[in-house]
This record gives structure tokens, C-alpha cells and sequence, in this order.
């Protein structure tokens, strides 16, 4: 039992599922679903769409480079069955999905952490730029012509919301 | 591309969109034709005469997977702006394959095991 990849999305294909399509120079390519497969009749890149895994990895927001992706591979040869060796690797990818899963998740953090430094600078900058458009609260409370006039509006609202909550 | 129906009054189903579907499954695919080019002049077989073929199957654009009738015909095919696109395409990056989708998907290159004695 092999756990295909999708043409499209590259995600994995369990036994029993998606579609696959045999073009006539013998060629096969494998969907998770009819989502990636009507994708593909429609000739669209994976690389320029963004729900896929190429999209995302050339895309710098995926890990891309890792010694976990080493482990899982497509093995084009026959291996005799050895118990113990059996025990081993169904030990072994436990752990190595852990280190994994965690590895990426930093990746993701680190990714999102934004760009604290610069937007920091940009507003030190900007503050130093157009410090003079800013005054002191001293200055306006002796030049009342800084500031602009109060104005006294009759306020009718009160009446429709009362009306409108009786409804 | 799509001829018209004579007999439809429908207005929006007047053209009939058979003759384009039959193309799509017969020109090449992206990939292939991909290969093909990047194989190198000397690979390249010689064009073998066939006579269902416009112009006996020897006036042929690679890159468009067209036959055509006669040198004037094809010289004329590649000035139009489809084969020029087509060949911008072309010189780009190689097209997505399945190894492309199982790299991405965090898989190692294929284990193949040790070359064997080729014969």
C-alpha cells in the first residue's frame, strides 16, 4: 500500500480516495479531489495558486528546508521483512513527526512575528519629521486661537432611539 | 475556436464547442512538449513523412505541437503573438510534476536503490 501524492495540492491520497487521470503518453497524475482535478482541466499552475503546498513553499511560507524531510521518500525497491526493523521505524515516526510538526510551528511563529524593528523606526522617524504639528497643551491653553471654537449643537437623537426600542 | 450550429435558436447555444474539446485532447501536454525542447538539437529524430498530416508531417512547430501546410504557412505561424507567448512560456521555469508536488509536500527525492548493470 503506497500513500500517493496529489499532482495538485500535494497532499496525501489514502487508498480508496480522489481520482487519477492517465494521459496518452502514459503519464499518471493523481488528485485528492475533484477540487485539484477540475483545477487541472482547467490547466492552471500549482505554483501560481495560493491553497497549494508548491504555491506556499516557493512562496517562502512553508519550511523548506529541513533534515525531517529526508525520512519520508518514495522507496523504489524491495525490502525483506524484518520485524524488528518493522518496530523500529513505526517508533521512529512518532518521534520524527514530533520534531516535525514542532520545527514548523516555530518556522510559523517566526514567520509571523512581523516586522517589530522597522515599524519602530519608521514612527521614531516620523515623530522626529513632524514634531512641529504637535503642540504643547501650555501653549494652546494661552492662545485660544490654536484651538477651535465650541459649538453647542441641540441634540434631537434621544427621541427616535426611545421609539425605536419600544418597537 | 467552435463552429456553428445552424439549427439552434437559442442564441447562447449556438456554437458548438466539440471541435475545440477535440483538440484539447490531442495536442501535447505543457510538460512534454517541455522535454522535448530541452532535449538537445542532436536527440531530435528527423521528421518522418506521413500523409494524413498537413504538408506530409514536415512542417512542424515544436513548441505548439502544430503541423502546417507549407514553409510560408509556418513562417507566418511564428510571427502571431499565441507562438510567441508560447515560447516565453517555454523558456521559463520547468512545469510543475508530480516530483515537484511530492518535493513540496516534504517527501526526499525518490530512493531508487544502487544502479544496476545496464546492458
Amino acid at each position: 500500500m503506497r500513500l500517493e501524492k496529489c499532482w495538485f495540492c500535494s497532499s496525501t491520497i489514502y487508498p480508496g480516495h480522489g481520482i487519477q487521470f492517465v494521459r496518452n503518453d502514459a503519464k499518471i497524475f493523481r488528485f485528492c479531489r475533484s477540487k485539484c482535478h477540475k483545477n487541472f482541466k482547467m490547466k492552471r499552475n500549482p505554483r501560481k495558486v495560493k491553497w497549494t503546498k508548491a504555491y506556499r513553499r516557493l512562496h517562502g511560507k512553508d519550511m523548506t528546508q529541513d533534515a525531517t524531510f529526508e525520512f519520508e521518500r518514495k522507496r523504489n525497491r524491495p525490502e525483506r521483512y524484518d520485524r524488528n526493523v518493522t518496530e523500529n521505524t513505526l517508533k521512529a515516526i512518532k518521534k520524527i513527526d514530533k520534531v516535525r510538526v514542532d520545527r514548523e510551528a516555530r518556522h510559523h511563529a517566526k514567520r509571523m512575528k512581523g516586522k517589530k524593528a522597522q515599524l519602530q523606526r519608521e514612527a521614531a522617524k516620523e515623530l522626529e519629521q513632524s514634531i512641529h504639528m504637535v503642540k504643547a497643551p501650555a501653549a494652546l491653553q494661552q492662545e485660544p486661537s490654536l484651538t477651535l471654537p465650541k459649538l453647542k449643537v441641540k441634540v434631537s437623537q434621544q427621541q427616535t432611539e426611545d421609539n425605536r426600542m419600544e418597537e | 475556436m467552435g463552429g456553428k450550429c445552424p439549427h439552434r435558436s437559442v442564441k447562447k447555444r449556438r456554437y458548438s464547442h466539440k471541435t475545440a474539446r477535440r483538440t484539447k485532447f490531442l495536442v501535447k501536454g505543457d510538460d512534454a512538449v517541455y522535454d522535448e525542447l530541452h532535449k538537445g538539437e542532436g536527440e531530435r529524430k528527423q521528421l518522418p513523412v506521413d500523409e494524413d498530416l498537413p504538408g506530409m508531417g514536415q512542417y512542424y512547430c515544436l513548441h505548439c505541437d502544430r503541423y502546417f501546410a507549407s514553409v510560408a504557412v509556418r513562417d507566418e505561424h511564428f510571427k502571431t503573438k499565441r507562438h510567441r507567448k508560447r515560447l516565453k512560456q517555454m523558456m521559463g521555469p520547468a512545469p510543475h510534476t508530480q516530483l515537484d508536488a511530492e518535493l513540496a509536500a516534504g517527501m526526499g527525492m525518490p530512493d531508487n536503490g544502487p544502479k544496476l548493470m545496464s546492458m
